[in-house]
């Protein structure tokens, strides 16, 4: 955390609302289309105390009046539901089966993401998508991807991720074409998990 | 860069980057994540009327203004050619409105937004192919209800979508579907490739790039991720097969591409020609020539004679 | 000898100054003035407003004199133009009761308090072609004053008049005025859709579509034998309600007409017969479309009425999906677009199904002869 992002003052959004926007998308977009491909963000934002760096930009990309965050308790800091509110202009919501964006941390509780919305058979996008910041993601084969996306297969590892991340995937996975997508978020790099995405863990 | 067109009227100054406003982006790309999570399926977006009339690729104009960044290069096609006047006029709206660079080249161009053709060329990862697409819905011609169709496609009931296609069969000896020809995308959805012809259908397997898919009139938003298993539907007995020519192509001697009839007088006279005019221009560049290339169309391409 | 036809971007730039040379017309006639058009073609701007769902008179005057007089072409101008602009506020629900009345019928009853006041219409004019207006010497009476000033209170005939007796259905005013109402320009449409977003299509709906349909549900495609309860035109004033402000301030007035309609009664023996009702609103001065608007609302309530869909106009996705004009005549003016790929196709498809014939009557026909000789043997 920097020193500015923890005063109560306001911190600055996105330099080019426009171009901004579109970079972190395309990240996004990128990271979804090609889950467990790892990617960097490539705009530099004011961070919040309670937020990272990437999880504040996938933010003030995609968030607005429409969609509703919730975020966890380690998440939910004035500093974070100000910044969020002023750039982002969303509601913030503490019932996590309402969210559209749920923001946590890799080592909080993470027993909510059951409750997450995972949409219905007629509209499998009305679902839920989890940001997880995470502290390292690599290339190193702990998990091995196959699916959409992804040509053979993908080694990806997130530093942390406990087995019942992978008990509620494995779930989460059957339930297709509904679902939560995962976007992990580390301080500097983005890697993503389509709803669509095989895990075998090794 | 495009010329811009000399229309006093356009002020294309007061808009935005890409025409949209940021908000509107924003729902549309929210659209576009859950489409790749979801290969196939069609989620309902909020789309708004753009400057072009409904049905001339307002959708694809959406998802592309929302994908497109000012490092983008542009490549906008309508039945395969890049200069065919719905082309032209959607190129010079993003030159205008997004001031991005614009070409003509398959393989220079980051974004290619199409109108019934997927180009000849391998498509790269680093390549966006953007599809306008009139009717999403594949099960459309067999019910007319939205409300059934995504009932439909919810308990993967496609009998229907069998039956009709058997039918064909039944009466023709073929199917009888030559365009829009549908594809189950990655063993679950039934998906409309846009009205591309079936010659197409296998270049969306497994293809490098990411493909999306905008309707704007029925306000659907669709997407294949790239590497995502699309297979055309058929029968054991009646195994899914594309379109051949016994002609090659007139200008450029290609055996392999989508062929354009072209009528040469009222006695019945036609020749072939590539509908990718950039496949086919490339290839004469390189010096292939068919049989009634007549000269250098090109300008400046090579001066070697062509095949008699 | 073949070459490919290129040039269709010089052909789009000599066709649009083509197009501005036909909008202009004779030049030595003078040029049309939007001004001209707000005031003197006021219904072609209110149904360009009302269509194009932007109440802007001026905007309008542009559209109509940009779109060489094609309404749809100036509303599809008018719609382009709306989608882009930023939202800074929603209105307070409008309150037609309190209308400053131009123009008040019911066909109801034939006296009722607050008058039937008849307002400029063409109902009575005698549709003679006025030579005069050709010989561009209008110069029209002033119009004579009312003899009595127009009553302050003009009850609602359907709410304030024959609810009083329960006899019809009972349409409350929602006590939170400020729950969200469906927008169909910022949500997409799910179906079955709610009446908010319906009658928010009906009133964007093309004048003509709706038209046709109301007729329709008159002629036996749909039983809901209505009378015109009340038709209000005039003009209400528009609130917003700023957070910061924390009371409404008035952002101006706009013109309205709204109908009501009386229609079937429902009820058993047990349950007290009630009238039931259709609703119609619409920018401008525009009777047939806030009546058709009525007539297809009521269709369209079949559902909740549990009635028997007999007629297109009852069917709600049907209504919905087909009465936005400038999306209709996108999609059916775009077959003029090229489809060639797509026909060589079916061309392809066509001759090699035709050979296949050939062969197969070929063949029969050669069995048949190779037959015969054994035959008269
Ligand atoms: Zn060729």
């Amino acid at each position: 955390m920097t020193l500015q992002s923890q005063t109560s003052e306001l911190l600055p959004g996105f330099d080019h609302a426009a171009f901004d926007s579109n970079a972190v998308f395309r990240v996004l977009l990128d990271a979804l289309s090609r889950p467990g491909r790892i990617y960097d963000v490539p705009v530099s934002v004011a961070t919040p105390d309670g937020l990272n760096a990437t999880t504040t930009a996938t933010l003030l990309a995609m968030a607005d009046m429409d969609t509703t965050i919730w975020l966890s308790p380690t998440c939910v800091t004035k500093a974070a539901t100000d910044h969020l509110k002023f750039h982002c202009g969303c509601p913030i919501s503490d019932d996590v089966a309402k969210a559209d964006f749920a923001v946590a941390r890799i080592d909080d509780d993470l027993s909510f993401i059951t409750h997450l919305s995972v949409g219905n058979a007629e509209y499998p996008d009305q679902s839920a998508t989890l940001i997880l910041m995470v502290d390292e993601i690599s290339n190193a084969p702990a998990m091995k991807l196959t699916g959409p996306g992804i040509k053979d297969s993908h080694d990806l590892d997130i530093k942390k991720l406990p087995a019942s991340f992978h008990a509620w995937r494995a779930e989460n996975h059957h339930m297709f074409p509904c679902g939560v997508d995962v976007i992990f978020a580390s301080p500097t790099k983005i890697a993503a998990l389509s709803r669509t995405t095989r895990i075998e863990v090794i | 860069m495009e010329q811009l067109a000399n229309n006093p009227a356009d002020g294309a100054t007061a808009y935005n980057f890409a025409y949209l406003d940021e908000q509107t982006k924003r729902m549309i790309r929210r659209a576009l994540l859950k489409a790749v999570a979801i290969p196939g399926y069609q989620v309902p977006f909020a789309g708004r009327e753009m400057p072009m009339p409904y049905g001339w690729g307002t959708g694809g104009v959406q998802v592309t203004a929302a994908v497109i960044g000012p490092n983008d290069t542009l490549k906008v096609i309508d039945q395969g050619a890049d200069d065919t006047t719905n082309a032209v006029s959607i190129r010079q709206f993003f030159a205008k409105t997004a001031n991005v660079a614009t070409t003509e080249k398959t393989a220079e161009a980051s974004i290619i937004q199409t109108r019934h053709r997927i180009p000849e060329k391998e498509l790269r990862e680093d390549q966006v192919l953007v599809y306008q697409v009139p009717i999403p819905e594949p099960l459309r011609f067999l019910e007319p209800r939205e409300t059934e169709t995504r009932k439909m496609h919810a308990l993967e009931e496609y009998g229907l979508m069998h039956v009709k296609l058997y039918e064909d069969i039944a009466r023709h000896g073929h199917i009888a579907t030559t365009y829009a020809y549908p594809v189950m995308v990655d063993d679950r959805y039934v998906m409309d490739p846009s009205p591309t012809p079936k010659f197409d259908n296998p270049k969306m397997n497994n293809m490098a790039a990411l493909q999306l898919f905008g309707a704007g009139r029925e306000k659907r938003i669709y997407a294949l991720p790239p590497y995502t298993k699309v297979k055309s539907l058929d029968f054991e007995d009646h195994p899914f097969e594309v379109q051949t020519w016994k002609d090659e192509c007139g200008m450029c001697g290609a055996h392999d591409s989508y062929l354009d009839e072209v009528i040469l007088d009222d006695q019945g006279n036609r020749m072939f020609v590539c509908s990718d005019t950039d496949y086919c221009a490339e290839r004469q560049e390189a010096g292939h020539r068919g049989p009634q290339h007549h000269d250098q169309p090109l300008g400046n391409a090579s001066r070697e004679k062509a095949a008699e | 000898m073949y070459v490919a036809v290129k040039g269709g971007e010089r052909a789009i730039n000599n066709a649009h100054r083509l197009l501005a040379e036909q909008r202009r017309g004779d030049k030595k006639i003078a040029e049309i003035e939007t001004d001209q058009i707000e005031q003197q073609l006021s219904l072609s701007v209110t149904r360009v407003m009302a269509e194009g769902s932007l109440y802007d008179r001026d905007l309008a005057a542009l559209a109509i004199k940009q779109g060489r007089g094609d309404l749809i072409e100036a509303i599809f101008l008018m719609r382009a133009y709306r989608t882009t602009l930023p939202r800074f506020a929603f209105s307070k629900p409008i309150r037609t009761a309190d209308m400053d009345v131009s123009r008040r019928i019911s066909a109801t009853f034939k006296d009722l308090p607050g008058g039937q006041i008849l307002g400029p219409t063409f109902d009575y004019t005698h549709r003679l072609l006025d030579f005069t207006l050709m010989a561009n010497s209008e110069d029209p009476l002033d119009a004579p004053s009312g003899e009595h000033p127009v009553d302050e209170n003009m009850p609602r005939v359907l709410d304030d008049i024959l609810n009083y007796e329960g006899l019809i259905q009972d349409e409350p005013v929602p006590v939170d005025d400020t729950a969200p109402v469906a927008d169909l320009t910022r949500e997409p449409i799910k179906f079955p859709a709610g009446r908010d977003l319906r009658l928010q299509n009906l009133t964007r709906g093309d004048e003509g579509f709706v038209l046709a349909l109301g007729y329709s549900t008159q002629r036996g495609y749909a039983n809901s034998h209505a009378f015109v309860g009340e038709i209000r035109y005039g003009t209400v004033s528009v609130e917003i309600e700023p957070e910061e402000l924390g009371f409404a301030i008035d952002i101006g007035d706009i013109e309205l007409t709204e109908c009501e309609t009386v229609n079937k009664f429902k009820g058993s023996k047990t349950k007290l017969p009630q009238f039931t009702r259709g609703y119609g609103l619409v920018f401008g001065q525009n009777e047939r479309k806030a009546i058709s608007m009525a007539l297809v609302d009521r269709a369209m309530r079949a559902d909740e009425m549990g009635e028997q869909i007999m007629g297109p106009a009852q069917d709600s996705e049907f209504v919905m999906e087909h009465s936005d004009n400038v999306q209709s005549t996108g999609f059916v003016e775009h077959i003029k677009l090229p489809h060639y790929v797509d026909f060589q196709g079916e061309l392809e498809l066509v001759r090699r199904m035709r050979a296949e014939v050939e062969e197969r009557l070929a063949k029969l026909e050669a069995d048949e002869a190779k037959s015969q000789p054994e035959a008269a043997e």
